[in-house]
């Protein structure tokens, strides 16, 4: 089952819905985990305490993924911990949705500071330690909106767009070095963000999905999983949906 | 160190980093540049080189035109490594 045996990662946004799941599994593999949070420090501790109870080994560590000079610490902390990092899951984002003609200035800029911005300084800084390894996983969380768009969301559909191009082209220029970038799109997946849903809204996004139903977190970090084991070996560059159907 | 030595240590560091397994010291030219032509190194092999160096001399080569400044040569990268080394 996709063993992780003797392998670091790290999850970005990572205290919390889909990328606390990825993080588990992960570790539930025999992956040694770091998690990075932004500012829910209970959730984070709570995280911890549960990847020390799987595995005996974890690891928080609170950064800003937009900020270069954070992200390279926070690297640099791991490294120094762990040796190496083999696994990166670009999980950290956040939505500011609105109408372009009504949208905020800063919500455009943060959305993409933090989602794109926050995929660029983190897989740049794991570079040296997995080319070093000669071996590395990248996995990048996307969304539908960045393959169908959705009213409302064009910072945030720009910014997974923006990481679906990114993955294409870093996963050509390491292919050759052991190293492969894999972009995952979960689709409507049940989360503390979901769970606050309008019964009609629920009702009318559970139509559009031909599963008639909305996904796990532990779906996605079963593909995840997939993605950052030795398994998935020939696979890179691609898009892989978990959303029943959705699109 | 000598740069002498250092040319000669980086030959071998270059060989083994990016495993060119039909090469010998003596094949590389100190003078020649070390990618595009020669020995038929590409940006890719570059990235690798970079690691190596990094790791065994706590250099950094943090962006482009400081790599096209100490891939010159090997007798280029050699002055580039005594000049920074930690």
């Amino acid at each position: 089952m996709y063993s992780l045996d003797g392998k670091v990662a790290l999850v970005t946004g990572g205290s919390k819905g889909i990328g606390k799941a990825i993080a588990l599994a992960l570790a539930h593999r025999g992956a040694k985990v770091c998690i990075n949070y932004s500012s829910d420090d209970k959730a984070a501790e709570n995280t911890l305490s549960e990847l020390m109870e799987i595995n005996g080994w974890g690891m928080k560590i609170k950064a800003d993924v937009s900020d270069t000079d954070d992200v390279k610490r926070m690297v640099a902390t791991i490294v120094k911990e762990a040796d190496t990092v083999h696994i990166l899951v670009n999980n950290a984002g956040i939505i500011r949705d609105s109408l372009l003609m009504l949208m905020k200035d800063d919500d455009w800029r943060r959305v993409i500071e933090i989602n794109l911005n926050g995929v660029y300084n983190c897989s740049k800084a794991v570079l040296r330690p997995m080319i070093g390894e000669k071996w590395g996983r990248i996995i990048n969380i996307v969304s539908p909106s960045a393959i169908m768009g959705r009213p409302g969301q064009t910072n945030y559909a720009a910014s997974k767009g923006g990481i679906y191009s990114f993955t294409k082209s870093l996963a050509k220029e390491l292919a050759r070095l052991g190293i492969t970038v894999n972009a995952l799109s979960p689709g409507v997946i049940e989360t503390e963000l979901t769970k606050v849903l309008e019964e009609k809204v629920r009702r009318e996004f559970i139509g559009m999905i031909p599963l008639g139903r909305f996904g796990n977190p532990s779906e996605v970090a079963h593909a995840a999983c997939f993605l950052a084991s030795g398994e998935s070996q020939y696979i890179t560059g691609v898009l892989i949906s978990v959303d029943g159907g959705l699109t | 160190m000598d740069n002498g030595k250092l040319v000669e240590e980086l030959k071998g560091l270059l060989i083994r980093s990016l495993k060119l397994e039909d090469v010998v010291a003596g094949d590389i030219d100190s003078d020649a540049p070390l990618f595009g032509e020669g020995l038929g190194l590409d940006s890719i092999d570059a990235l690798e080189l970079v690691v190596a160096l990094e790791k065994t001399y706590g250099i950094r080569i943090p962006d482009e035109d400081v790599g096209r400044e100490a891939f010159g040569s090997i007798s280029m990268l050699a002055d580039y490594v005594i000049k920074h080394k930690s």
